[in-house]
């Protein structure tokens, strides 16, 4: 599935969709969503006081540990200390941030960009333990994004909601009224229609 | 009287604009608003008409830019629904900004519970906030049915003119309560600088102008005891307080009156006792109240027909 290889904005007059996608495509851009969404697809329809979005994610990367971004190892031999070398620099103040909060900021070292030093006094049994501490999970972010997202994007008013997020599928309804049992099953049918398509705008 | 002034904006560099505001005090005009910012000088003045030439020579020689500011002395209320992210600060600060470029001083009001279609409603507060001003702007979002059917109950206790923008095209007379209805300017999640959009704020201003033109012809039928400008004067020679005051615009002109920035209870004594050349007060030409906005002191300066002479 690419990036936003579906996005459909329908609406009973057409030069409002347009007005509502360009929302769409902001929110988007400025929560930096579009790599996560395959197909997006809403439904407007002011009248009845109700928006429908039914949204399908691509595939998100697991969770990352110390040794997907950096070396690790242990130096026994001139001072007690783990040296961990890093490789990707993007998730550098995430593991800083666990590291200093574990070892306290005094029992680390950076004496270069690429590198971080935990002064610790076995660093045998602390080094493999750094190794598998989680870093970054994008798919903690990508639900917190995803939430803010569907909120900012639905009219203000509309402020009776109903989502589902299961795996790779979300669904999201808002009114200002109660929700009628039929407007989320719609939403429902309208995942699996996007289930069922390939490719398209 | 006699006397037309034309609203001016001339900006330009810093060394030497003191040889317009002297000039301009000769003339008998007055200075709106001064606006340093670092070199650069921005000024907003009345000008004699018969006068303009001189100023602008003086203007040119300084390498300045004498541009004509119709909106100058004109308070406006641009209100947002609520102020939540969906409304602000895309579109409604910018038509806040815009707005301010012809010389009008905006203010932006939120409504607590502006929202949605059938539970949006405003505060009796809001409502009196809102009359405060020569004119209020309500920013709307993309959705015609939205604009026509609901919205406007928003509009209920406005005795200013209304002025509505919203994404679709519409005709004025289409959303009942409004005197000026400006498409093309909806819910956005970015700056309003596309062409289009920026063609829309261009035609807000000139819509909004025009109205403004309006209210100043009916006014000069009957026109106000006293020039809320000369009003402005006096307050600064006579209320020296004004001075300290860090707002930018200690005192807002309007219309039909003024916002003065300072505390009702320490100063309205002093404001209502404000005496002009010909020995009337102030509390003769103007009713003086206490401003829905924080603490201040609203004057709304009683027509001619009402006093029985103008100064």
């Amino acid at each position: 599935m690419d990036a936003l290889e579906t996005f459909i904005v329908e609406a009973a007059i057409p030069s409002e969709a347009g007005f509502y996608k360009k929302i769409l495509e902001d929110n988007i851009s400025s929560l930096k969503l579009a790599p996560a969404i395959g197909r997006l697809k809403v439904i407007l329809r002011p009248e009845d006081s109700l928006f429908q979005m039914a949204l399908l994610l691509r595939d998100i990367g697991s969770a990352l540990t110390t040794a997907d971004i950096a070396k690790v190892e242990a130096k026994v031999a001139t001072e007690k200390e783990v040296r961990i070398s890093i490789k990707k620099e993007q998730y550098l103040p995430e593991l800083l941030r666990l590291l200093w909060k574990r070892y306290g900021k005094a029992n680390i070292k950076q004496p270069d960009r690429w590198t971080v030093a935990v002064v610790v006094e076995n660093p045998l049994k602390v080094a493999p333990f750094i190794e598998n501490l989680v870093v970054a999970d994008p798919r903690h972010t990508l639900h917190e994004n995803l939430v803010d997202f569907a909120i900012r994007v639905t009219p203000e008013g509309f402020r009776v909601r109903y989502h589902l997020f299961k795996g790779q599928k979300f669904v999201f309804v808002a009114s200002e009224d109660a929700l009628k049992k039929e407007w989320i099953e719609e939403a429902g049918k309208m995942l699996e229609a996007l289930e069922r398509t390939k490719g398209g705008v | 009287m006699g006397v037309v002034l034309l609203p001016y904006l001339y900006s330009g560099g810093v060394h030497k604009h003191w040889l317009i505001l002297e000039l301009l005090e000769d003339l008998g005009g007055y200075v709106i608003q001064k606006l340093v910012t670092g070199t650069e000088v921005n000024l907003i003045m009345l000008i004699p008409e018969k006068d303009v030439h001189l100023i602008k020579a003086i203007s040119d020689k300084l390498h300045g830019v004498l541009l004509e500011a119709p909106l100058t002395g004109v308070e406006i209320a641009v209100v947002s629904p609520t102020l939540a992210s969906h409304h602000l600060p895309h579109s409604a600060c910018d038509v806040a900004e815009y707005l301010r470029h012809p010389g009008a001083n905006t203010n932006m009001i939120g409504l607590a519970r502006g929202m949605g279609r059938r539970v949006a409603l405003s505060k009796d507060f809001e409502r009196k906030l809102i009359n405060e001003h020569d004119l209020a702007v309500f920013t709307f979002g993309s959705f015609s049915d939205c604009i026509i059917n609901k919205k406007p109950k928003l509009f209920e206790g406005i005795e200013v003119p209304v002025v509505v923008t919203g994404g679709p095209e519409l005709k004025t007379e289409e959303v009942s309560g409004a005197d000026l209805y400006v498409g093309g300017i909806g819910r956005v999640s970015h700056r309003l600088r596309r062409g289009e959009e920026v063609q829309a704020l261009e035609s807000l201003n000139a819509g909004v102008s025009e109205l403004v033109g309006k209210i100043r012809t009916e006014l000069a039928k009957d026109p106000l005891a006293v020039l809320p400008a000369r009003v402005m004067k006096e307050i600064e020679n006579q209320i020296p307080e004004i001075h300290n005051v860090l707002s930018p615009g200690p005192i807002t002109l309007q219309l039909k009156g003024l916002r003065v920035k300072l505390p009702y209870e320490a100063f309205h004594k002093r404001v209502e006792n404000l005496e002009f050349d010909e020995g009337v007060f102030l509390s003769e030409l103007a009713n003086i109240s206490r401003s829905k906005m924080k603490n201040y002191i609203l004057i709304k300066i009683k027509y001619k027909s009402d006093v029985g002479f103008s100064i």
